[in-house]
């Protein structure tokens, strides 16, 4: 079992080589090793799920596997080390029953696409393969590698099989999403100048015997040594794992990233603009306002099981890395900057509402409602209190599993009519009862209604916020009473559509192409729903299945955040 | 040394192979001298030697930058295929020009002596005049030639009043000695003026052969008339050995004088980025965006050089081999598809991905590694300089970097829309075998580059 964590990563990866030896029109083979792989990857995740052991000792990450990949000798500056480091703890956990989930999920949804299939399966399995190297890597250079990774696949995804405007969504989505990612790329290098990694740098340094496991005490003993100025130079071995530049101790002193480092560019400490520029690579990914404008373009240019993937599985990679990087790395700049962030994220909150509330195409509504719902994760996040960054995983999770329903849902009308337009619908409810029923979960577990997962988080979320100023002292209470404004506004649009579209008197206009019939749900379609409407109501009414796994390590994390601080 | 005798042997025996009436002999024999001289010139590694009154030193730094000139024109080679099948008649005096300007590039960085400098450029310049101007019948062709004779010889001029005034005010030509002095020099204002001119002169005639903004304005219209073949030599071979010696001046010569020439470079280096990057986003024409792209690479180089500490000339040699690799490949594509579909804007890729899924697929990773994808050789490059610069604390110079960086996506990414998101514009393109394997080495190489840098990284 010491290999899951590597399974799940290359087993879509492998399943892509079995899909470029295959011949371009033996198609039903290529679908049937994607779902293959995806199954396989779904089984192994929800096994991973049930094997995680949620009461071991905190900040431990389990089923580790870590080999050494690429060693480079800096001269005077030492050696650097890049790892193949992976590991799962309870922030990376729920991501990656989620990934499995929507793999599968998305697989079935795409087994309608017609145009090059084998060049489109080996770039969604791909995608998936790099989606889940993010969220099982612990060593920076290959999250970043990863992260890296999801951009080209999603770039052909929505620019080759994508709407009429896909060239330039695709452009824009690549550029936006680049920019991020090339902000990070600074701060990683910031990071690993001024890292070290202390069990290597004793076996370095013959302070201890090499390919064994390096005791605690010469840990302490190495660091106390860097930190003293008496192991420098060519002996230190610079890391890029992320446990390790989690810890203020492993940073070598004068280093510019050096917590008691008092550098500063244009009169702000580099450490806080470190911060700001990780949390702004991150923030384009979830996407925040005001550097959102990437999103609605991507989803409304993409095909519809590229939507779903977008929305589950790559908008949290965005969050994930606040969880895992920014503030366990930066907990001085996070606490500093809570309001701006938390601020942030209530802006998200209403600009999206409002934004959902004024559009005329179903998938544009969704995707800023994304928008305002990802601003959730912020606030809860920035509040530093148990309940906040418990329910900003939480909204993670449960976005992703609504989302999927509600890209799904717009997939299912376009498909009927090749039209997504709010106006061009009336009353289809009557030609579509099931599917109205499966979308009226979707929109009602949107927009937070008790019983469902949306509202669990959400709540979770509100209640961090509102006490964060008596907890941690991070955000004021108007903030919070803000971002219940978002909550209606959420209530407004998803019911306003709703009555729109699906009630009233029957009516498809007239001028749609070839007079669409409007059938109900495909045996298709409904593997795809029931079993998400089923999910999203399972934790939404028990939430203690994912909060028991996950819960003692965000609190762990969330801990040494504060005392870091 | 031994290199330097044999390609000008080489050069020479070349010319009269010339004479016989097959041609198809001549690409495979220059293939063979030059693997020659690859190899002779690796037997010298660890083994320093200097020659003529010590003006020449062949160390490692002169070894490994000769090996990425030398490989680069065997990649290049195999694109000549069409010369061959056209029975172009001056062949063999191409290929000895070509043999001829490596000598140069090699003095280039092998020059203990700025006379030796000046003489290596101008073997290279001299060679590289003739051959943008090798297709006589084309009015850009000759533009190309014309102008870059007439732009580069004011530059050698310039070079040469700086190399003279540096004489001056130090005394000598030769770099190591000139150290002592100008770092003396530098900080007294009675004599620092002479020197500061002689150097400023000097950066300029240097700047302007590895086409680094201000000085850059020939490369997009001599490289756009130059045929692709030659482009593909003079973008790679040209900054390769240029940046060389201008590491080499800086660090041997005026390493003590920062204070005269760090501000000026500094400036230089973002004006290139810039000019460069966005210049580039521009054009419609690939081979013009290749060549704005080669004044933005040279930015990137212009950092490493800024750096300035014991990882830079190793920042400088793997950056200089990453980009010549996926350069000559992304180039040598473009060569052969002009010659089937007779245009270099974007449109002549136009559905490649379909007709030829190699050539898409090599085009699509040089791209990768020019833009900095990770996992090729062009990622660690640019991770090596930027490490390289956040030593010396230059934050600001990196950031600007990696937005111009993110600039070069947009680019670079245009022609892989064109090969995988639009219409064929023509039909396949027949490649030859001795292309294919070419293309197909560079590709793992550029993999090999950025899965185990480790191989190269660190070699000086």
């Amino acid at each position: 079992m010491d290999y899951i964590l590597s399974s799940l990563i290359f087993i879509p990866l492998l399943a892509v080589l079995i899909i470029l030896c295959l011949p371009k029109h033996f198609t039903q083979g290529i679908k049937l090793v994607a779902l293959l792989a995806t199954s396989l990857q779904l089984i192994l995740s929800v096994w991973l799920y049930s094997a995680f052991d949620a009461s071991a000792t905190v900040q431990g990450y389990q089923f580790v596997q870590q080999l050494n990949w690429i060693s480079l000798n800096l001269q005077s500056l030492g050696l650097l080390q890049i790892q193949y480091f992976v590991g799962v703890d309870g922030i990376s956990l729920s991501m990656v029953l989620l990934t499995g989930l929507i793999s599968v999920i998305g697989i079935i949804s795409s087994w309608t696409i017609s145009k090059n299939i084998k060049g489109y399966f080996a770039l969604y399995l791909l995608l998936v393969g790099s989606v889940m190297g993010c969220f099982l890597a612990l060593d920076f250079f290959l999250f970043y590698l990863f992260f890296e990774f999801m951009l080209l696949p999603m770039y052909f995804l929505i620019g080759i099989w994508g709407g009429p405007r896909r060239e330039y969504a695709a452009i824009k989505f690549f550029i936006y999403t680049l920019i991020g990612s090339l902000l990070i790329l600074i701060v990683m290098i910031g990071l690993y100048t001024s890292a070290f990694d202390p069990a290597a740098t004793a076996v370095r340094a013959n302070l201890a015997p090499a390919g064994q496991v390096v005791s605690a005490e010469v840990v302490a003993e190495v660091q106390r040594q860097v930190a003293a100025g008496t192991l420098t130079g060519a002996s230190i071995v610079h890391t890029f794992s992320i446990p390790d530049m989690q810890q203020a101790a492993n940073f070598i002193p004068g280093s510019i990233l050096n917590i008691l480092s008092e550098k500063q560019l244009w009169d702000i400490p580099v450490r806080y603009l470190a911060f700001l520029l990780l949390f702004i690579g991150f923030a384009i990914k979830l996407p925040v306002v005001p550097v959102h404008t990437w999103l609605p373009d991507a989803h409304v240019e993409a095909p519809t099981p590229i939507s779903v993937l977008l929305a589950s599985l790559l908008l949290k990679v965005g969050g994930y890395g606040l969880f895992r990087i920014v503030y366990p790395v930066f907990p001085e700049a996070a606490a500093y900057y809570a309001y701006f962030v938390g601020l942030v994220g209530v802006l998200s909150i209403i600009y999206g509402a409002m934004c959902a509330l004024a559009m005329a195409d179903l998938k544009k509504l969704i995707a800023y409602s994304s928008v305002s719902h990802m601003g959730f994760v912020l606030l809860g996040l920035a509040s530093l209190t148990s309940e906040g960054t418990n329910g900003a995983m939480y909204q993670m999770f449960s976005h992703g599993l609504i989302s999927a329903m509600l890209f799904i849902i717009t997939g299912v009308i376009y498909d009927r009519s090749g039209s997504r337009m709010i106006d061009n619908f009336r009353g289809l409810a009557f030609s579509m009862p099931a599917f109205t029923a499966l979308v009226v979960v979707a929109f009602f577990a949107s927009l937070g209604l008790p019983g469902f997962s949306g509202f669990i988080a959400e709540l979770l979320v509100l209640l961090g916020a509102f006490s964060s100023s008596a907890v941690s002292g991070m955000l004021p209470r108007w903030l919070a009473i803000v971002a219940t404004g978002g909550l209606l506004l959420g209530a407004a649009y998803y019911l306003w559509a709703l009555q729109r579209m699906f009630f009233g008197k029957h009516w498809v206009h007239p001028e749609l192409k070839g007079e669409p019939v409007m059938t109900d749900l495909t045996k298709r379609e409904y593997l795809m729903l029931v079993p998400l409407a089923i999910l999203v109501l399972i934790f939404g009414l028990f939430p203690s299945l994912l909060l028991n796994k996950i819960s003692p390590d965000i609190n762990y994390f969330l801990q040494s955040v504060l005392q870091n601080r | 040394m031994n290199s330097i005798i044999l390609l000008t042997s080489f050069g020479i025996l070349n010319l009269f192979i010339g004479f016989s009436k097959s041609k198809k002999i001549i690409m495979p024999l220059v293939l063979l001298f030059l693997a020659i001289v690859f190899v002779v010139n690796l037997t010298g590694w660890n083994d320093t030697q200097t020659y003529f009154e010590r003006m020449l030193t062949i160390d490692n730094f002169a070894i490994a930058f000769t090996a990425v000139v030398v490989l680069t024109t065997i990649l290049v080679l195999p694109f000549s295929q069409s010369y061959i099948d056209q029975q172009n008649d001056s062949l063999a005096e191409y290929y000895s020009l070509l043999l001829f300007s490596l000598v140069g590039a090699i003095m280039m960085v092998a020059y203990e002596n700025l006379l030796m400098l000046f003489v290596g450029i101008e073997i290279l310049s001299i060679s590289m005049y003739i051959l943008a101007g090798s297709d006589k019948k084309n009015l850009k062709s000759n533009e190309a030639g014309l102008k870059y004779f007439l732009m580069g010889s004011f530059a050698t001029g310039i070079l040469l009043f700086g190399i003279v005034l540096i004489y001056g005010a130090t005394g000598t030509f030769y770099i190591s000695e000139i150290s002592s002095a100008a770092t003396a020099q530098s900080n007294n204002e009675l004599t620092s003026p002479l020197l500061g001119m002689g150097l400023l002169f000097t950066l300029i005639g240097i700047s302007f052969k590895v086409s680094a903004a201000p000085f850059h304005f020939w490369t997009p219209d001599v490289y756009e008339g130059t045929p692709t073949f030659f482009m593909a030599f003079m973008s790679t071979v040209v900054k390769a050995a240029g940046f060389a010696g201008f590491y080499k001046l800086m660090s041997v010569s005026f390493a003590g004088a920062q204070n005269i020439w760090f501000p000026t470079l500094i400036a230089m280096a973002v004006v290139t980025l810039a000019i460069g990057n966005i210049g580039a986003v521009a054009q419609n024409s690939f081979k013009r965006m290749m060549a704005y792209s080669s004044i933005s690479h040279a930015g990137y180089l212009m950092i490493a050089l800024l750096s300035f500490n014991d990882r830079s000339e190793n920042a400088i040699f793997f950056y200089s081999l990453a980009y010549s690799v996926s350069t000559v490949a992304a180039l040598g594509i473009l060569k052969l598809v002009a010659d089937q579909r007779d245009d270099v804007s974007y449109n002549a890729f136009n559905g490649l991905g379909r007709t030829n899924p190699l050539l898409a697929a090599v085009m699509t990773i040089s791209m990768c590694s020019l833009a900095g994808i990770p996992l090729t050789g062009g990622f660690f490059g640019k991770l090596f300089i930027f490490s390289a610069a956040l030593e010396q604390e230059l934050l600001w110079l990196i950031i600007v970097a990696i937005l111009m960086a993110a600039v070069g996506f947009y680019y670079y990414f245009r022609v892989i829309i064109a090969m995988y998101m639009r219409e064929p514009s023509g039909d396949r393109v027949p490649v030859g075998s001795v292309a294919t394997f070419a293309l197909i080495f560079m590709t793992v190489l550029t993999f090999v580059l950025g899965i185990a840098p480790g191989l190269l990284s660190n070699i000086l």
